[in-house]
């Protein structure tokens, strides 16, 4: 679920499902006119109509604070209709223009100065000045989340600098910079009170009608700086479990399910109403293996846990067919992922020689510790024990409570499942979970070659040379990192036919709803 | 009672009645008051025992250990269990449940699912107070007859299903298949459930496994009660069976359906967890499950005052009414 900066959600709030909220956006959405990456047919859109959306969510985890640690997908849908990011995700670019127009950094990468989109307005009509943007992202900051969310960001380093230019100091050279501002940095008026945070006007497509226990209602802003919204209003309702929600969308409560999941769209495959919406690449979850001791730490054992997976097997099995197979580099959704490299595929024959050669103990049963998390989870553990053992290796699946394996498993076990949701840039992942002394360098993994390539992709401007130092960063995490990666699994939403224009992006780009419409 | 209900008519000794009604009523809500107490802290205890804390299950993923930490301090996890028990405890009076984990007050949290909960237990408790009783003497009237045998296979397949396989049935038959009514609960601008429709197949699926049980229980009181001696008596007398029934049988039957139906409550209530899910209706039940997830304890403790409340009251009920008919100690 978590996917970069952004990680509103924590990790044990995505129990219902295959729930990442990763990433995405509408890319030029400025003439509310079609965009790259929507769903259903083309044609003029039609104004007006009420969209009914399910999304998941608990009503004990609601939170109402846009910088607040968001749970609840419903609620994080909610506060992204209503309130607008500086940047967002995008399909051709890790990060397109939102409430910020442009950006630019100083020469050493450092210095980020955004220029606020002309026109933009709150929903009480006042302008957006840059008092008010770097107001909001030190309140961001500010938060126990702070740092994780603007990493390198001290809050005394957001300033306004005039009317319309918002200026960030990074503690070190970060060409991704603009990439962390996608989608955690809402925007509210200069001093709102407390108090008043969950009534506080925004400046999204969006304005807030009700809220009520998880559930909303929201009108069209009339005045959206950035075009036309077809639609007249959007109801919000949390559903505890991806079941009750495609029950309501079968039922016809409901016009979209968001996020829904492999088993509510095999269920829905059979009907002719119903349209599956698949945003791929929307969540990874790879096994990891721990590269500082124990007994993965050799390359050639994790090399050969690489060759011993069956991936073609995995995403049939674990994810119905709704995934894609993957080469275990974290990233996929990221333009700049090297497809080039080739594809690993199964070679037992191969496998044996490294472990041989690696003296890896095979009368030893290894325990892959495994949680219930996310639909296919334990599964994805249990079809890779069975695999192993074809290799002679013998794995015994260890299912854990969340909140146990977070405390006693998570970065410190030796061999484990876990789930990222992403579109997020390959350099996200490099920086969270794998250079040396990242938060969440979950195989504990250091790499003198790997730090290296990755300090030149961020402290490089010139496009060519990050380009080159990028590739060779993902070469080294193909050849020795951690993560056996064999699969992406598919974002689905459920939708009637009468709905066009959803966003067909991995994870959080399910929440950008401001051009879709309804036929009658 | 039956000493003083001989001299009833004397003013002094109603008002004495009256003071040991009340004195009874009074120790039975003390008995009831500190039950809830050890109860919560019996569930403050437990969350500090599971693996994990608010602090962390609430946290970013991205979130440094000193992250955390300023979170835990933040939340007041810090500090011992006992001093956040006690500082919880003393504000129950004042209506201050807390804050939640992610600062949402709990009170906020629960003002819309808690009288939810309340018409759905309510409604399921009413209609499986009446379909036990109708049930359970329509089975009495002729022991071993047909009908008899009928309900009593019937109640004991009822009370053998799950809550969860009535909801899934429902689900198929009901909205599904035929569509009549609506899969699940969407709520108005007020927090209720936007139709009354929506709350038919979560108040049957939690009604028919009790009535199963209750069932059961009013008709094997009624078949003790039939060999009091005042009931052959009534009898002989050649009164109308139905008569016997509902005069005889039933007044001297109800100490023990009494007891029965108030434990529904409690079944009622846990029963809520799993249909509010399946239906996703918003009650009390959802909030505890996601809040044990959380580790949340303000939400679970608060959840756990509500329903707790809830269950006491309907229990000293029962006392009263076993206490009335029995005319004993409760």
């Amino acid at each position: 679920m978590w996917s970069e900066d952004d990680v509103n959600l924590n990790r044990r709030q995505v129990l219902w499902a295959g729930g990442s909220i990763g990433a995405a956006a509408l890319l030029s959405a400025c003439s509310g006119s079609k965009n790259a990456g929507s769903s259903g047919p083309e044609g003029a859109p039609q104004q007006g109509g009420t969209l009914r959306v399910g999304a998941l969510g608990h009503a004990s985890a609601i939170t109402r604070d846009p910088h607040g640690n968001q749970g609840n997908e419903s609620d994080y849908l909610i506060i992204a209709l209503v309130y607008d990011t500086l940047t967002a995700p995008g399909l051709k670019q890790n990060t397109v223009d939102r409430l910020a127009s442009g950006w630019t950094p100083s020469k050493d990468l450092g210095t980020w100065r955004f220029t606020i989109a002309k026109g933009a307005t709150f929903h009480d009509g006042t302008p957006v000045t840059a008092d008010d943007v770097a107001w909001s992202l030190r309140r961001l900051r500010n938060t126990p989340a702070g740092a994780a969310r603007l990493p390198g960001i001290q809050a005394k380093n957001i300033t306004s600098d005039g009317k319309d230019t918002v200026v960030l100091v990074s503690d070190y050279a970060n060409g991704e910079l603009p990439l962390l501002t996608r989608l955690t940095t809402f925007v509210l008026k200069k001093d709102t009170p407390e108090k008043d945070i969950a009534k506080a006007p925004g400046t999204g497509p969006f304005k807030l009608d009700w809220y009520r226990g998880g559930n909303a209602r929201l009108l069209r802003n009339e005045h959206w700086y950035r075009g036309r919204v077809h639609l007249d209003a959007i109801e919000v309702t949390m559903f505890e479990s991806p079941q009750a929600m495609a029950n309501a969308l079968l039922s016809g409560q409901i016009d979209v399910a968001s996020n829904a999941g492999a088993v509510a769209a095999r269920t829905a495959a059979a009907r002719t109403d119903i349209q599956v919406i698949r945003r791929p690449n929307d969540m990874a979850m790879p096994i990891v293996m721990r590269t500082a001791d124990g007994p993965f730490a050799d390359p050639r054992v994790r090399a050969a846990m690489k060759l011993v997976v069956d991936r073609e097997a995995m995403v049939k099995q674990v994810l119905s067919g709704y995934g894609s197979v993957a080469n275990d580099i974290l990233g996929t959704g990221d333009p700049q992922y090297a497809k080039d490299i080739p594809q690993r595929r199964r070679d037992l024959a191969k496998a044996e020689q490294l472990l041989a050669e690696a003296k890896f103990d095979l009368s030893r049963t290894y325990d892959l510790v495994t949680t219930e998390d996310i639909a296919g989870l334990a599964e994805s553990a249990t079809l890779f024990a069975a695999q192993a053992r074809e290799a002679g290796i013998k794995v015994n699946v260890v299912k854990q409570e969340s909140g146990t394996f977070y405390d006693r498993t998570w970065l410190k076990g030796d061999f484990y499942t876990n789930y990222w949701g992403t579109n997020d840039s390959v350099v996200f992942f490099a920086s969270k979970t794998m250079v040396t002394g990242a938060g969440q360098n979950e195989a504990g993994w250091s790499d003198p070659q790997f730090d290296q390539a990755y300090r030149q992709v961020i402290g490089t401007a010139d496009d060519k040379a990050r380009a080159t130092a990028l590739h060779e960063l993902q070469q080294i995490e193909y050849d020795r990192s951690g993560y056996l990666l064999w699969g992406m699994a598919d974002g689905i939403d459920l939708a009637t036919y009468k709905v066009h224009g959803l966003p067909k992006l991995p994870g959080y780009g399910r929440v950008q709803l401001e051009n879709v419409w309804l036929s009658r | 009672m039956s000493e003083t209900a001989l001299e009833g008519a004397f003013t002094p000794s109603v008002l004495h009645r009256a003071t040991v009604v009340c004195g009874r009523v009074a120790l039975l809500l003390a008995k009831r008051v500190l039950m809830l107490f050890v109860l919560l802290a019996v569930v403050f205890a437990a969350i500090q025992l599971l693996p994990g804390d608010a602090a962390s299950a609430t946290s970013d993923r991205g979130e440094s250990a000193a992250d955390i930490a300023a979170r835990r301090h933040q939340l007041g996890l810090d500090r011992p269990v006992w001093i956040r028990f006690w500082e919880w405890i003393t504000a129950l009076p004042t209506g201050n449940l807390g804050t939640s984990a992610r600062g949402q007050r709990v009170t906020d949290l629960l003002s819309a699912p808690f009288p939810n909960t309340i018409l759905l237990g309510g409604t399921a408790f009413a209609l499986t107070v009446v379909a036990a009783l109708a049930l359970g003497c329509w089975a009495a009237a002729r022991p071993g007859g047909v009908v008899d045998r009928v309900i009593g296979l019937a109640s004991t397949a009822a009370f053998a299903l799950p809550e969860f396989v009535v909801s899934v049935g429902l689900l198929l038959a009901l909205s599904l298949w035929t569509g009549w009514l609506p899969a699940a609960t969407t709520t108005s601008a007020d927090g209720s459930p936007a139709s009354w429709t929506m709350l038919v197949m979560p108040v049957l699926a939690l009604a028919v496994p009790q009535t199963g049980w209750n069932t059961r229980v009013v008709r094997a009181a009624l078949t003790d009660q039939a060999k009091a001696p005042h009931v052959e008596a009534a009898h002989l007398d050649g009164l109308p069976s139905r008569r016997i029934l509902l005069r005889h049988q039933l007044p001297g039957a109800l100490p023990a359906i009494a007891t029965g139906i108030a434990t529904s409550t409690g079944m009622l209530l846990g029963g809520a967890v799993v249909v509010e899910t399946l239906f996703n209706y918003p009650g009390i039940g959802t909030v505890l499950a996601g809040a044990i997830g959380d580790r949340d304890t303000p939400v679970i403790a608060g959840v756990v005052a509500c329903a707790g409340a809830v269950i006491s009251l309907v229990l000293l009920l029962a006392d009263l009414i076993r206490a009335r008919t029995l005319g004993a100690r409760p």
